[in-house]
């Protein structure tokens, strides 16, 4: 035992902070260019999420700075509500502090460690704090931040208050890093941003590169997306720790009360079948022979409750017990109970969850962000209506298509997860898998590689399955991988209209052109055959072809 | 053996018609026509004659291969169209000219003649001779006029030798005092004209090695006959020339080829006229024309077992048969003009010997015993093919 006491003298109780400051990777700052993105995608979602929830068209601006090798300053400022003097070290300072963490909720954010993450990051590499100015529109407040890693709490350094007389309000904040790189590349901040501003097309974002280029990705929609509302839960969807830390937490009076009222899709009627079927579940398990007992849950997963209960004698008093169970206070819940209910729920059949959680960008927003930045000369999109995976958890797939125009050759996939571009892992994506499922020969699209196409996917969801801890790919699950392709088709399909229509355009002026090169050949000809002047005779054959095509062409234009 | 004359020169049945003026007032009428049709904002067309075997029958009556009555439509505005549509526009003009000009100019000199780029463009109005010959022999065929007569000239292969007075433009001449070459028949014979003729018949010959020997050893003046040599499949120029010596001079013809299927088509073509040029049938064949040699008869009669040839490619009742000179005497038997008696008679003896003879193996007699003894027994007997 005294060597066990020796290996635990070095035994110290780790805070969140501190797991953190070790394991940056988990948070998305590994590699030099990635972790600068992921400092600026801290701040920009942030700044998102706030002008939304106060109704504000977002404003906002990113700044790179050198200061040394592979040293830079981070600037991000948006015209957001502000942030309360007293909530400063709450927002900047403490790691899984947001609000959002526990809520069933579709967000961009990662929980609440997102932006504090990144004053970590910047102060474990830097060693400076970092400098944040905000304003709710009345004084201007400007303090400098530290997190207090061992506590895992956030610390003022320094502050200093300002008059406000335009009545700014909105955060800018100043990251100072180093061990990072900024780069033009596919997987850097001049990317990330433009594919924000794609999927957020009201917003305006500007972008000030290290070398002082000034990079404008214009607002094109006036409509400011309604932030997302919370949703309750649905019984496919939870886990017995959900089930056991809310009856925890509730102010409800009885199990059953708070499975009705926090639970989406149970009534009374389903909590008295949700007792039969624990109460099935129970007995069930009291069978001795595994066949029997494969048999029996066979049945119960058809429905067959009640006939099961029957098969055994004096299942009533077993009912009773199950159903006293839920009249019970929920505190007093125990995690075996909660497994129960769990079960159960496996067993039972459960309207779809609801959906109006979800928050897609919408058809005509997907149009404008792919038009307002790529300038295609043809776009479109499809957003497909909410389905479910896993048996409850809703989800939506929308994708957008834009063609030609200034989009160089080739073809690029966007990918998004509430909006969110993901830059990383694209091999193993179900979006990247999907859209190359499709047989792009079909919609016209003879060779993917040399057409300027780009297709951007947005998954949508309160629980977006991602694969690992980065969350910069989506898990392969059939139901999402399904409705990706659908979406992608129905899009396709409407290129396909719009490349045929092109094509026979122009096939219609290289027609017209056939004709128009030999007229004077023929007018040079049918003037030594018959005489007449070969000046006239061209003017009968270009009017001849002008009037026969200005049918044509109105044919086509009916038709497209 | 005494020579009866059994063939003499007979009355002529044409009068020789080419008038210059004729061609150029039909190419106007189409220059017209195309024009009046843009005028009116209609899309303008030639009808042209389909070419090819399934636009082509044989007329029973008339003993003639001819062309049908199938049309290819040419518009100017179809894109399939457009460019042969200015090509036979541009060539129309090019002979409207060459006719009033009274000048002729051969196939290759009608190609190069058309051939520019056209302006604003990488493309030619011609790009091979190959697009303008087939623009050249439709318009023979959308007119009905020959070639020749749109002063459009063929090369020039075969010649005459014989007792006959020929004028060519302003020469005069008598065609047995040329030499031993005799008269080389030119690519057009339209303009030619015969003042003076003293022969019975003319003896068209496949090879030119047999004409030379008939003309050494005086043939046509003892038989008074005039010698054609085609030299292998008879040009255009010798077909007319038979033509017209028949119809419009009346001049018996008579054929003599080697026994084998290429000298019998020879023949098949003087006489049918050809499927390629089915629609000058009437000017190019003459369905009386009528066959001394060789035959497989000859073979027996004369004794000529020796110095036969096998025929060449695989037997029909052999694996893999039949090819070559066996797959041409059945595709021959098959001819509607063949069908006679004595003609499937020969086919099937060559099929069953597996043999075929040549004019020239008759010197395995003697030197002489083509111009002395065959030719003139048979002829003066009529013996024969029709």
């Amino acid at each position: 035992m005294a060597e066990a006491n020796q290996l635990f003298k070095e035994f110290k109780i780790q805070s969140v902070s501190e797991f953190f400051r070790r394991n940056a990777a988990m948070l998305g700052y590994t590699g030099k260019v990635r972790s600068l993105t992921t400092l600026v995608h801290e701040a920009v979602t942030n700044s998102l999420d706030a002008c939304e929830e106060a109704g504000i068209s977002p404003y906002i601006r990113v700044e790179i700075e050198e200061l040394g090798r592979e040293h830079y300053k981070v600037v991000v400022e948006d015209n957001g509500p502000g942030i309360p003097e007293k909530y400063i070290t709450h927002v900047f300072g403490k790691m899984l502090a947001g609000t959002k963490a526990h809520r069933n909720i579709q967000s961009r954010g990662q929980q609440g460690i997102g932006i504090s993450g990144a004053v970590m990051f910047a102060q474990i590499t830097s060693g400076k704090a970092t400098r944040v100015v905000t304003s709710t529109g009345n004084e201007i407040i400007e303090a400098w931040v530290k997190i207090d890693v061992d506590r895992n709490e956030g610390k003022i350094v320094k502050k200093e208050k300002h008059p406000n007389p335009d009545g700014w309000h909105g955060t800018r904040i100043e990251l100072e890093v180093k061990n990072v790189k900024y780069m033009r590349s596919k997987q850097g901040v001049y990317w990330y941003l433009k594919l924000t501003a794609i999927a957020n097309p009201h917003a305006h974002i500007e972008l000030i590169e290290p070398d002082g280029r000034l990079i404008v990705f214009p607002r094109s929609s006036d409509e400011i997306p309604e932030p997302p509302v919370e949703m309750k839960p649905h019984p496919k969807g939870v886990l017995t720790d959900d089930v056991y830390r809310m009856a925890k937490k509730t102010r409800r009076t009885s199990v059953r009360r708070f499975l009705v009222g926090e639970f989406s899709r149970i009534s009374d009627k389903k909590v008295d079948e949700l007792v039969e079927y624990i109460a099935a579940l129970r007995l069930i398990k009291t069978v001795e022979d595994k066949k029997v007992q494969e048999q029996l849950y066979e049945r119960l997963m058809k429905g067959e409750v009640k006939a099961v209960l029957r098969s055994f004698k004096g299942y009533t008093k077993v009912v009773k017990q199950v159903a006293r169970m839920m009249e019970k206070p929920p505190e007093k819940l125990t995690w075996h109970e909660a497994e129960e209910i769990v079960e159960a729920f496996k067993y039972m059949k459960f309207l779809a969850p609801p959906t109006h959680g979800l928050r897609p960008i919408g058809e005509e927003n997907i149009e404008k962000g792919l038009k307002g930045i790529l300038k295609p000369e043809f776009v479109t999109a499809v957003t497909r209506p909410p389905k479910v995976y896993s048996g409850g958890i809703p989800f939506q797939v929308e994708v957008g298509l834009a063609y030609g125009g200034e989009i160089p050759s080739g073809f690029e996939l966007l990918r998004y997860a509430n909006r969110v571009p993901l830059l990383f892992d694209a091999g193993s994506c179900v979006t990247t898998q999907a859209a190359r499922s499709i047989d792009w020969k079909r919609y016209r699209v003879d060779d993917l590689d040399r057409t300027p196409l780009v297709l951007m996917i947005n998954v949508v969801s309160v629980h977006v399955p991602y694969t690992g801890t980065g969350k910069q790919s989506i898990a392969s699950v059939d139901e999402i991988y399904n409705e990706i392709r659908l979406a992608i088709m129905d899009a396709a399909r409407r290129l396909q209209t719009y490349l045929s229509g092109k094509h026979r355009r122009l096939y219609q002026v290289k027609r017209k052109k056939t004709f128009e090169k030999y007229v004077p050949e023929i007018a040079r000809a049918l003037s030594v055959l018959t005489g007449e002047p070969e000046e006239k005779i061209r003017e009968y054959f270009i009017r001849f072809i002008e009037s026969h095509f200005a049918s044509k062409g109105q044919e086509v234009s009916e038709n497209a | 053996m005494p020579k009866s004359k059994a063939i003499k020169r007979e009355r002529p049945k044409e009068k020789f018609s080419y008038d210059p003026r004729k061609v150029l007032s039909k190419l106007e009428e189409y220059g017209r026509s195309v024009l009046e049709a843009i005028k009116s904002g209609k899309n303008p067309y030639f009808d042209i004659p389909t070419r090819g075997l399934n636009n082509v029958y044989f007329d029973e009556k008339a003993k003639l291969i001819r062309m049908g009555d199938k049309l290819s439509r040419r518009y100017f505005l179809n894109v399939a169209h457009a460019r042969k549509f200015m090509q036979t526009l541009l060539i129309m003009a090019y002979v409207k000219r060459l006719v009033a000009e009274g000048k002729h100019a051969s196939l290759r000199e009608a190609y190069y003649a058309n051939k520019h780029t056209i302006p604003g463009t990488k493309e030619n109005t011609f790009e091979d001779q190959r697009e303008s010959d087939p623009i050249i022999e439709d318009l023979e065929r959308m007119l009905g006029v020959l070639r020749e007569e749109m002063h459009i000239t063929a090369d020039r292969r075969g010649y005459i030798y014989g007792d006959i007075v020929i004028r060519d433009g302003e020469d005069e001449f008598n065609a047995s005092k040329l030499g031993s070459g005799g008269w080389a028949v030119p690519g057009t014979v339209e303009h030619i004209q015969f003042p003076e003729i003293n022969v019975d018949y003319a003896l068209v010959v496949e090879t030119a090695a047999m004409a030379d020997r008939l003309i050494e050893e005086k043939f046509p003046k003892k038989e008074k006959a005039l010698i054609i040599a085609t030299q292998g499949q008879a040009s255009r120029g010798v077909r007319r020339l038979i033509h017209r010596l028949h119809y419009e001079e009346g001049l018996p013809i008579i054929v003599f080829t080697d026994g084998d299927p290429y000298g019998w088509y020879i023949y098949s073509t003087i006489k049918q006229g050809s499927i390629n040029l089915a629609y000058l049938s009437d000017k190019l064949a003459t369905p009386e024309a009528r066959f001394v040699g060789m035959t497989m008869d000859d073979i027996k009669r004369y004794g000529l077992e020796n110095v036969t040839e096998k025929l060449k490619g695989i037997p029909p009742n052999k694996k893999g048969g039949p090819t070559g000179d066996y797959k041409r005497i059945l595709e021959e038997m098959e001819y509607p003009w063949f069908q006679n008696k004595e003609w499937q008679r020969q086919l099937k003896m060559a099929l069953k010997w597996g043999v075929r003879i040549e004019q020239q193996a008759l010197a395995n007699k003697s030197l002489e015993f083509v111009a002395k003894e065959y030719l003139p027994e048979k002829i003066n007997n009529g013996d024969l093919l029709p």
